[in-house]
């Protein structure tokens, strides 16, 4: 806790040993010296008064100090009986403590100092005392503003104006989105809902502010140019919302740069010259700076062209700064329209340009910005009729590879490489690779470095691939964890061009080719150099005599640093590492070193869950991009499901799964579910045993809540084996080639597997493993392999189906045979099959198959007896036989999905029969969705939504067996890769490079303090005993977690919705969206960017008062600190209405205040805090927020 | 865009925190997750010693500077280079205010001033002044003088075209 410490953001508030003079004139009112507790809100009505009684000094200091002696008994009273333990630890620390400083007095002497600012004491004061302090509260009471204008007017003092400024921007700033740390304090506006008489509010004061600081910031004079500067900075942090501002804010800086832009600036000369030194043009770059600056932090006017203008204007800039801002800004726009901002800048970027120049400039990011810039013009299509625009502005980028800083040379080789912003395009990536390995980077003449030149001149032209390799080697070396990480990305980003290169099939990509050999050639045509003013050649050169570095080579000596990087002690560089080794990996490379360096990185219990996680989007992302490696990545996946079961996300694992079996091709699915099912071959954890940690072949679920993920982990292998194995095997009942009668002619069961191995090894293994899962494992794995076990015995043909049928009825027979004998030993509950429990399950599933098999016999005499009678089949025979086809299909249906146009449960004789019916009388195919099992269980929204335009196409009767079967495995288009899972969202989240979402803190025990003081740690120490509480009801509410498994693998007999599976196109119910980093994914999946840049919500102001009242953020702190806990389920997904039972006050920027009666959207439920929505904003202008739960009544 | 910049002392209270187009319901989740990933990893570090952490496609450098842990959160152009960028310039800063690596009691002495470098050096999310001294004479609020800047960018580009040339 805070006060171990010894010093706290009350000490310094206290620090000042000398009153300040506020005190020696106050009044009653230094009572709320204190902190804020719910006593001193009632206090804070009258502070606004506080003039009205005046008191001798002594009797008031005397006053004050009884009641802080009061107040801090209250408190060591309260924490000695709530917390002894730590009273006795801590050293009685609030002795030596001063009197703390409060907000209240703080403001006070604001105001009075203000009005006697002409002594040099007071602005003293304010500098050196008053300020300081009001700087640790996270936020300034409007009603301060009048006083700071008034400083603002009057003070001549740059220190005290500095700080005025700063307060200023804060009160423009305080939108409810800038808190700042330090001690909370109130909602302003809302106090001014409690404290109606009098005092400022934001509404008042914003335009007063904006209004002053505006004609600051137009006044042009010499001596308040100073002052300019601070005012357009302070006007740039005001909300972006108002217009007519912005109109405003856009003049001055237009103004501004009208007057000192057009003066063209050499700096260069400056040094030598006589230009830097006269005052006039350090004003004019000083307001060239801060005219950039604002123009910088208005938002972009692509269409604008004297925005444009006024941009370029600042490339030219003496102040680096200023042209680093004019770059970022131009970067930007040359996004949306390279072509004007190209047209703009022709000149600049020749040779002798003012471009050239910065890349000499020291400013890192400015040199960053200039890269992007040169990237997005000479790649853009617009200028393809420009070359040498474009070349000239490929000659910087390729130069900007040379940079000495990382920032600026990484930058480089992700523009050359393709990648610009987070819209993957495989040709860009490919043709970025391509220009990587082919490039070369020859230093084009500078002239207006003569003195160098010559050194430049000697040099021999590089390629590109030959410089990026020794930088990022070199990089490697450091020791320097963000440069590490920042070079692991690059070569991550490497291997994602060279794998769309690869993928793209780019001709040339041969990497055994000799680098130098470009060089060579360039070497030879250097004599024609005037031709190619450029520098820049593609050749296509391809042997080179001489040296023999080829690229295989180079990348093989880079991979060899990447993997030594490993051992970095940061997990965050190892992850980068490993992604970075998993893009690089080339399907046809040994796989092993990958996957030891993954084994042991894995059984490190140091990675958390959420880098686990990452590593295993990147498979998924790497398999997008090469399908050939589907086999590989489920290897590497697998090592994930068995080392880590505890911390990986099933849905995602699943996921992986799926999309590479689908994506192995006929030849590799049998290799890919046995990747899959390999984690039930796996022996059973063993608690504690260390020895095969980085065996890849032993599970490691050391503690109890890894074996309970392992044990999900294989029932999801079990139901995706289940769901799958027909896709995998090619096996499908409606395909079937044997006849029925031959499988009943075999009911011997050895007879029957060696045949059905025989004929499917794939099934055959698949069935085996199910059957084993059946009878070993825990009671939910249990279930799902019977019910997968159903699935395939509907789904295969035969002798797979009677295998399984004679399986299952041994299971329940043997049941009810151990009932009879043992029935004196049952302790009265019904054992079901053999005491699997399975009996209630199996008994349904073996009904169905029943059905099917009698109805098959029936159907075969029903024929013996037509064709031996040579009668024909009568309209009512027909009926009845197409009757029972349709109730079998509606029983199936219940079980798993089937196309019911093809599907035949009656066996493939009955084909002619009921086709013949169906044409007959002219009934077409029914497509499912009027299925009553299908309707019944509500499946239909889930199964049928998106693939509806498939059923349709399968009423042509010449339907093609692959479109069924895919549409079946919901393959069709791109329902590979769709939208509907929560861990799709996820897949493709990462894979679009987006979120940037709050993560997920696991840990129960995090304290997360927005800040301290007083009060807050108070609040702590009164809420230790509710805490505790809150820990038991958690503990008990894992109990109800449990059961909600076994109901979700209950309830995914009813069509899978847990799982994904390739036999419904929405697997996952919300329910399903485990913690996985994404609590709130569902609700922002939808704003496109996580982060949003919008504006906040409009406000309207009201007034706020007492100043005095903190609220005690008991509530809010209490809360915060198990917000990081995401067991809790949300209660609902959808949205609820409700109503504000009382009034309620944010304690904090996150929460909303709440006027009784008051309507209300919930959003969703966070540790008995909603989020909620009102219908119109508040007083305060805030629109949504957190609230109690108890003080809404849901509606 | 810098997400956050976060001072937290060594027991993980906040003490400055500066977050830009972070909606605020995901701040509560990254001043913990930020805390946590102090108390997990800044045991021990030397000050100064930059620490790396990434959470999807968002950077995290921190570091320690006397009893202050430092954290600095941002995406896009500001990735892990550009933090480190940043987090020399800000830990410069408060070095300069403080004469040293700060103990809490003197970062809190500084508070008001320490607000005011930070101020000029992340500005709505962006990073603004990246010189001490300039910074010092904003807070000052007295002129930049461009002289000094000339003579000093010559200076650097002597420098910096000699580390081209070695680097070829």
């Amino acid at each position: 806790m805070a006060e171990s410490s010894g010093t706290t953001l009350m000490d310094l508030i206290s620090a000042d040993p000398t009153p300040i003079p506020a005190q020696s004139t106050s009044s009653s009112a230094s009572s709320t010296a204190v902190q804020p507790s719910p006593a001193s809100a009632s206090a804070a009505s009258h502070l606004h008064h506080p003039m009205s009684t005046k008191t001798t000094l002594g009797e008031k200091k005397s006053k004050r100090a009884t009641l802080m002696q009061i107040q801090n008994d209250t408190i060591s009273v309260a924490k000695a009986a709530l917390n002894p333990v730590k009273a006795n630890i801590m050293p009685q620390r609030q002795r030596q403590k001063k009197k703390p400083v409060s907000y209240s007095q703080l403001a006070r002497s604001i105001h009075e100092l203000a009005a006697t600012l002409d002594q040099k004491s007071s602005q003293k004061q304010l500098v050196n005392h008053v300020f300081p302090k009001l700087a640790v509260y996270n936020s300034v009471d409007p009603s301060l503003a009048p006083s700071l204008l008034m400083l603002n007017q009057q003070c001549e003092d740059r220190n005290v104006l500095r700080y005025v400024y700063y307060y200023l921007a804060r009160i423009l700033s305080d939108t409810g989105m800038t808190p700042g740390g330090g001690i909370p304090t109130p909602n302003w506006d809302a106090l001014a809902d409690i404290d109606a008489g009098g005092g400022v509010t934001r509404a008042d004061v914003v335009p007063r502010i904006v209004n002053q600081l505006t004609t600051e910031a137009s006044n042009s004079e010499f001596e308040f140019h100073a002052r300019r500067l601070q005012a357009l900075k302070a006007l740039t942090y005001s909300p972006s919302g108002n217009s007519e501002l912005l109109s405003k804010l856009y003049e001055i800086v237009f103004g501004i740069l009208e007057k000192v832009g057009d003066v063209p600036h050499k700096r260069k000369k400056g040094v030598f010259g006589t230009k830097g030194g006269d005052k006039d043009s350090i004003m004019r770059s000083n307001l060239q700076y801060a005219a950039m600056s604002a123009l910088r932090r208005l938002p972009l006017d692509p269409g604008n062209p004297l925005f444009l203008h006024r941009a370029a204007q600042g490339v030219s800039f003496a102040d680096p700064v200023a042209v680093r801002h004019s770059l970022e800004i131009l970067s930007e726009l040359a996004t949306r329209d390279p072509y004007t901002v190209a047209m703009t800048l022709e000149k600049l970027a020749s040779p002798v340009g003012a471009l050239q120049d910065i890349l000499h400039m020291n400013d890192v990011l400015a040199r960053v910005s200039l890269a992007r810039l040169c990237h997005s013009i000479s790649r853009a299509r617009a200028l393809d009729e420009r070359p040498d625009i474009r070349s000239q502005f490929n000659s910087i980028l390729y130069q900007l590879l040379l940079d000495p800083s990382e920032r600026v040379c990484y930058e480089a080789i992700l523009c050359i490489l393709g990648k610009y912003d987070n819209t993957e395009r495989m040709d860009e990536r490919a043709a970025g690779w391509y220009r990587l390995t082919r490039e070369i980077l020859k230093l084009p003449e500078a002239p207006s470095l003569s003195s160098k030149d010559k050194a430049h001149k000697t040099k021999r032209p590089q390629p590109l691939i030959k410089l990026v390799m020794r930088r990022l080697e070199s990089s490697f070396r450091s020791f320097s964890r963000p440069v590490l990480h920042a070079a692991a990305r690059v070569v991550q980003e490497m291997g994602k061009s060279r794998a769309a290169a690869f993928a793209m099939g780019l001709q040339d990509i041969d990497e055994t080719v000799h680098v130098n050999g470009f060089s060579d050639a360039l070497d030879d045509a250097e004599t024609n150099e005037s031709s190619h003013p450029e520098g820049i050649r593609r050749t296509s050169s391809i042997s080179g005599p001489g040296r023999n570095d080829t690229i295989a080579s180079l990348l093989a000596s880079l991979m060899e640093v990447v993997r030594t990087t490993v051992a970095c002690e940061c997990v965050y560089v190892r992850a980068m590492v490993i992604k970075a080794l998993i893009w690089m990996q080339s399907p046809d490379e040994s796989l092993d070193e990958l996957k030891s360096i993954i084994a042991s990185e894995l059984s490190d219990p140091s990675w958390p869950a959420a880098l686990v996680n990452d590593v295993l989007l990147t498979l998924h992302a790497r398999f997008k991009a090469t399908p050939d490696m589907a086999v590989i990545l489920l290897e590497i996946a697998r090592i994930f499901a068995t080392k880590v079961p505890g911390k990986i996300d099933a849905d995602v694992l699943q996921l992986l799964w799926k999309t590479c079996l689908v994506g192995a091709g006929p030849d590799g699915k049998h290799t890919a579910l046995e990747a899959v099912t390999i984690v039930l071959d796996l022996p059973p954890p063993q608690p504690g045993s260390m020895a095969g940690m980085t065996s890849i072949d032993r599970v490691s679920a050391s503690d109890p809540k890894s074996a309970l993920a392992l044990q999900k982990l294989v029932q999801a292998a079990v139901w995706f084996l289940g769901e799958n194995a027909n896709y995998a095997a090619s096996e499908y009942a409606w395909e079937s080639a044997t006849p029925p009668g031959t499988a009943l002619m075999m009911l011997d069961a050895d007879k029957m597997v060696a045949a059905a191995s025989s004929r499917n090894p794939t099934l055959a293994g698949a069935l085996t493993r199910l059957q084993r899962c059946a009878f070993s494992g825990s009671w939910e794995v249990r279930i799902v392999a019977i019910q997968a076990l159903t699935t395939i015995a509907i789904r295969s043909g035969e002798p797979f189906r009677l295998q399984i049928y004679e399986f299952l009825y041994t299971l329940a027979e043997g049941g009810v045979q151990s009932q009879l004998s043992e029935m004196h030993l049952s302790n009265g509950e019904d054992q079901g099959a053999s005491g699997t429990g399975l009996g209630v399950l199996i008994t349904p599933m073996l009904k169905v198959l029943d059905e099917m098999y009698v109805g098959q016999d029936e159907l075969i005499k029903d024929i013996r007896h037509h064709d031996n009678a040579n009668k024909e089949w009568k309209d009512e025979e027909l009926k009845k036989l197409y009757e029972n086809h349709e109730r079998l299909l509606d029983f199936v249906s219940m079980f798993c999905f089937i196309p019911r146009a093809k599907y035949l449960p009656l066996g493939p004789i009955s084909a002619k029969l009921i086709d013949g019916y169906r044409t007959k009388h002219n009934i077409t195919v029914s497509t499912g969705a009027t299925d009553p099992a299908v309707v019944a269980t509500g499946i239909s929204d889930l199964i049928y939504e998106s693939t509806q335009p498939a059923p349709a196409a399968s009423n042509s009767s010449g339907l093609d067996d692959d479109l069924v079967n895919a549409w079946a495995a919901n393959l069709g288009d791109d329902g590979l890769l769709g939208n509907n899972a929560p861990a799709m969202s996820r897949v493709n989240e990462f894979l679009a490079g987006v979120g940037t979402d709050a993560p997920d803190v696991e840990e129960e025990n995090v304290f997360s303090r927005p800040s301290v003081g007083y009060d807050d740690m108070w609040a702590k120490t009164l809420l230790e005993t509710s805490e505790l509480e809150e820990e038991d009801a958690r503990s008990g509410s894992s109990s109800p977690d449990s059961t909600g498994s076994v109901e979700s693998s209950i309830s995914s007999h009813f069509g899978g919705m847990n799982y994904p599976s390739l036999f419904s196109s929405k697997p996952s119910s919300h329910s399903t969206a485990k913690s996985g980093g994404s609590k709130y994914q569902s609700t922002y999946e939808g704003y496109g960017s996580p982060i949003r840049e919008e504006p906040p919500p409009p406000y309207s102001y009201s007034e706020p008062q007492g100043r005095e009242s903190f609220e005690n953020p008991v509530a809010a702190s209490g809360s915060r600190s198990y917000e990081s806990d995401d067991e809790e389920p949300r209660k609902s997904t959808g949205t609820r209405y409700g109503t504000a039972l009382y009034d309620f006050t944010a304690g904090g920027d996150d929460e909303l205040n709440l006027t009784a009666e008051e309507e209300l959207e919930i959003e969703y439920e966070v540790d008995g805090w909603f989020y909620v929505k009102k219908k119109r904003p508040g007083r305060d202008g805030k629109m949504a927020g957190l609230v109690p739960v108890l003080y809404v009544n849901q509606s | 865009m810098i997400l956050a910049v976060l001072f937290a002392n060594s027991v993980g209270n906040v003490l400055i925190e500066r977050f830009n187009g972070v909606p605020a319901e995901e701040r509560l989740h990254w001043r913990s997750f930020l805390v946590k990933l102090g108390a997990e990893n800044l045991k021990g570090v030397k000050n100064e010693e930059l620490l790396v952490a990434c959470h999807k496609s968002v950077y995290i450098v921190y570091t320690m500077l006397g009893d202050v842990s430092i954290f600095l959160v941002g995406k896009d152009e500001y990735d892990e280079l550009a933090l480190a960028e940043t987090m020399f310039i800000i830990t410069a800063a408060v070095k300069d205010v403080c004469g040293k690596p700060p103990t809490e009691r003197v970062f809190l002495d500084k508070y008001g001033r320490i607000c005011l470098c930070l101020d000029e050096i992340v500005w709505n999310g962006l990073l603004e002044n990246t010189d001490k001294d300039r910074i010092k004479r904003l807070i000052r609020m007295s002129f930049l003088d461009s002289l000094f800047y000339q003579i000093f960018n010559y200076l650097l580009l002597l420098l910096f075209d000699q580390t081209r040339i070695n680097f070829l």
